[in-house]
């Protein structure tokens, strides 16, 4: 294409995609003159009024709106990085028993992720609440000498507490990322050529040694991006927090919508607060890649 | 008779220094067939893409079949040049979600409108003169390397081009899959057919050419008749690279 | 004999090697034969059943007239045997043809038989629910968002700044955003953006939410398949003279669909999954007539049957749809015109 021929497509897209912003605009300011709403924030400093069962720093319901969100925030952040915790461990244990030499192993790892992955996530977190909780026959399924408890209450360690709710979205979310993060450490190790498996071998290396010293530092840059995905999509699963009843930002978001109507203002909010929590997990997980990076400087 | 390529001081650098070409004339009469040589890097790729446009120039001035381009690149006149003059290159570029027979009648179709049916029959007619029309149904990668090129010319030839541009059309093959390769164009030379080529088959050059031109580094260091350039190069530098062409 | 033998060789080797490795296949064949044998008591003995039994239509069609279930268990049908013919039927060529239009030509005859008209009489959107709500969400944003994808995807890579600046905004910002917030704003601000007077139901709501969500993840899958495509495909192409739309349309987009092929069947499976999120989001789909069924008093407490029996459907359609698009997979790379 010519230059100025360029130059008219692009004008041209450019004004079509303005022109029906204008109109989706324009229809929105009449739709919130009719409705009386109009957009503004000031609304995020009057009492919220609503209590919050979990609340990692002091909160009632007289505190404004913008703590209840801050608090949202920050609730959200905690169960998102508990399950991303949570959800890497069982996903190595997962990765490697599916492609280890054990094939009962592999079998029942095979097994574990088609479930996990073939079922929705939400069906999955309403069973661990409501069969794996609130379900329990008598109120407690384990109580060793008041250390550990498992009860309808949630989880219980030696005096520290997990609400039921919580506890239903850790494990769920946990187990649903576990079998995704599973497949990305199975395709990191397969990535890794058949030849550098008979080369440790034939130097007579264990397959412990081999596995840790060998093939591992060299599946790790093919599984990082693969664990920066599942641990975005982990935070943005988490919002499915609103079915088990566990306040995350977006519960709160929710809340307040029906509490004020004010849907475009939380929808902004809400898109800030997920593209903080995105640039935080990408950027962490980009300086563990630097940080495995420089740590083998091989080539 | 008018020549079908004619360039005139053609230069392009590429970063500050480095000239990918540098200030090189040439002409190639009707029917002719000019083969290009030289060591890698040399620029000869980069000469024989700037005929068809895919390369751009920064100075000098080339002349296909009358069409005149200059470092201006004119969109419409090079893709009037492409009508008529067919390309082969190195990997063979096939494309691969299309059976042989869709490769070859892709541009008569598409480019210069013509019926399918029409377009097919004279694709089957190609591809019986390449000696691969039992393949027509098949895909590229189910074909050789040899096979592919064949189709590969086949394909140029289907928009009835009045030159054709070889890029070193040997070089990815099997050794004994290199013969049914050459024999294809040098069919098409007996033919008549302009060509320019860049390989490195002494044999072909030998044969089929009617001049060889060597370059180095971007400029053109000698043309002469493959008997001259093969027996009595006039240059230093093409002796000593056909030197090393015969030690491997 | 052999055979027993062999098997039991083999899993001397693989189980029994060595210690470590016996004690561990121990301890997961003892795990494993008691949480088999607990389930199985559990499934013959101790759960009841009915809650499934007696709701079967509510999970297949929901409150669809039941005079009127005929036409979406006709369009069920329809699709079975389409996925039937799909993987077992002959390879003629006219068949593997049509295929492709029969499968697309689904979904109006699907939104035919659901909405009624000309002859069937009229149902509203609301009463449409069960498995039947769920394909009919899948099938059509998965219809609507392959083209805005591939849209969006040659607009990120254009030549031209602002297109693809604005482009690979929409990409990040949809794909930063989680899915339920999402529908929900869809439900909340569609109507918003739309002019006085002009309402679309909630079923189609959600499948806008949808089609606008699940296109910036396609767009990117084919991105993807875009970029993997040589350059020299590109040359091959503009030396034959071919120009800058037709080598999109011949070249370039067939190519990255076929590349981008596993990835994207794995986007309609996860789209197929996440339609259960507009049970919280008030459409009575599959999980929605689940809830709703643990919501009558008569069914009450009984969760495990209701999540067994919906996670067994999830799990046989996922399955289906990744047979269906393996099987695709492999038509496209053994004879790469007909699937």
């Amino acid at each position: 294409m010519k230059i100025n021929q360029k130059l008219f497509f692009q004008l041209g897209i450019v004004i079509l995609f303005f022109g029906l912003i204008g109109i989706l605009i324009n229809n929105l300011t009449i739709n919130l003159i009719r409705t009386g709403l109009g957009i503004n924030f000031s609304w995020l400093f009057k009492p919220a009024s609503f209590a919050l069962a979990e609340h990692p720093l002091p909160y009632s319901s007289s505190d404004s709106y913008a703590w209840a969100l801050f608090i949202g925030w920050l609730n959200s952040l905690q169960v998102i990085v508990s399950s991303l915790l949570l959800a890497t461990f069982l996903g190595i244990l997962v990765g490697f028993a599916r492609t280890g030499k054990n094939s009962l192993l592999g079998i029942i790892s095979a097994g574990y992720i088609t479930i996990i992955r073939q079922t929705p996530l939400l069906l999955q977190l309403m069973f661990w609440y409501f069969v794996g909780f609130l379900g329990l026959k008598d109120n407690v399924l384990i109580h060793i000498k008041d250390i550990f408890i498992i009860s309808n209450q949630g989880i219980e360690l030696s005096g520290f507490k997990l609400s039921s709710e919580f506890s239903a979205l850790l494990l769920g979310l946990s187990i649903f990322t576990s079998a995704y993060i599973a497949e990305v450490i199975r395709g990191g190790i397969l990535s890794v050529p058949r030849g550098q498996w008979e080369a440790y071998r034939s130097l007579g290396l264990s397959e412990r040694k081999g596995l840790i010293s060998i093939i591992i530092p060299q599946a790790l840059p093919a599984i990082i991006p693969g664990l920066t995905s599942q641990y975005l999509n982990l935070a943005k699963n988490s919002t499915l927090a609103i079915a088990v009843g566990y306040s995350d930002i977006y519960a709160i978001n929710d809340t307040i919508i029906n509490q004020t109507g004010r849907a475009i203002e939380c929808f902004l909010i809400l898109l800030t607060s997920f593209l903080l929590l995105n640039l935080l997990i990408s950027n962490s997980m980009e300086i563990i890649n630097r940080i495995i990076i420089n740590s083998r400087k091989y080539n | 008779m008018e020549p079908v390529v004619v360039a005139k001081n053609l230069t392009k650098s590429y970063t500050k220094g480095l000239r990918a070409l540098d200030n090189v004339s040439l002409t190639v009469n009707q029917g002719k067939v000019l083969v290009v040589m030289g060591p890698s890097g040399s620029g000869k790729s980069t000469l024989i893409r700037t005929f068809n446009g895919l390369e751009t120039f920064d100075k000098g001035e080339l002349n296909i079949l009358g069409i005149k381009v200059d470092s201006t690149h004119d969109e419409k006149k090079i893709q009037k040049i492409r009508r008529r003059v067919g390309m082969v290159f190195q990997q063979f570029n096939l494309f691969p979600h299309l059976s042989i027979l869709e490769n070859i009648t892709l541009a008569p179709v598409n480019v210069q409108k013509r019926r399918r049916a029409e377009a097919e029959e004279y694709g089957m007619y190609l591809l019986n003169q390449m000696g691969i029309d039992s393949h027509a149904k098949k895909y590229p990668s189910q074909l050789s390397g040899g096979e592919q090129q064949r189709v590969a010319i086949a394909r140029a030839l289907a928009l009835k081009p009045e030159l054709l541009l070889f890029d070193e059309p040997t070089s990815a093959l099997d050794p004994e899959r290199i013969n049914e390769v050459l024999d294809a164009m040098r069919r098409l030379a007996e033919q008549g057919m302009t060509m320019v080529v860049v390989t490195h088959e002494i044999g072909f050059a030998k044969d089929v050419s009617d001049q060889v031109l060597f370059m180095d580094s971007g400029k053109v260091i000698e043309t002469s008749p493959p008997n001259i350039f093969f027996s009595n190069a006039r240059h230093e530098r093409s002796r000593k690279f056909l030197n090393q062409l015969d030690k491997h | 004999m052999t055979l027993i033998i062999f098997l039991f060789q083999r899993l001397r080797k693989t189980l029994f090697s060595n210690l470590s490795n016996s004690i561990i296949s121990l301890i997961f064949i003892l795990i494993i034969s008691l949480v088999c044998l607990n389930t199985f008591r559990w499934l013959i003995f101790k759960a009841n059943w009915t809650v499934v039994t007696s709701n079967l239509p509510l999970y297949a069609f929901g409150s669809f007239p039941p005079n009127e279930r005929w036409r979406p268990a006709t369009w069920i049908i329809i699709l079975f045997l389409l996925s039937i013919i799909t993987l077992f039927g002959p390879g003629w060529k006219w068949l593997r043809k049509n295929l492709l239009i029969s499968w697309v030509a689904t979904i109006p005859l699907g939104l035919y038989l659901l909405y009624g008209g000309f002859g069937l009489s009229p149902i509203m959107s609301r009463h449409w629910g069960g498995l039947t709500l769920t394909i009919l969400l899948t099938a059509c944003s998965s219809l609507l968002s392959l083209p805005l994808g591939i849209i969006l995807a040659l607009f990120r890579q254009s030549s031209l700044p602002l297109i693809q600046k604005l482009s690979s905004f929409y990409i990040d910002v949809m794909r930063a955003i989680p899915l339920i917030a999402v529908l929900f704003f869809g439900q909340l601000l569609i109507p918003l953006f739309l002019p006085v007077g002009i309402e679309v139901d909630r079923v189609w709501r959600a499948i806008f939410a949808f089609t606008l969500f699940v296109s910036a993840y396609i767009a990117e899958d084919i991105r993807g398949g875009l970029q993997s495509i040589p350059r020299t495909q590109i040359e091959a192409a503009n030396s034959l003279g071919l120009n800058q739309f037709q080598i999109i349309q011949l070249i370039l987009i067939p190519q990255a669909l076929r590349i981008a092929l596993p990835a994207l069947t794995n986007q309609s499976i996860g789209l197929f999954q996440n339609t259960s999120l507009m049970a919280i989001l008030g459409l009575v789909e599959l999980l929605g007539v689940g809830r709703s069924i643990l919501a009558n008093p008569e069914f009450i407490g009984q969760y495990i049957e209701v999540y067994v029996w919906l996670a067994c459907v999830y799990w046989m359609v996922c399955t289906i749809m990744a047979v269906l698009a393996r099987h695709l997979e492999q038509r496209m790379t053994i004879n790469q015109a007909n699937f």
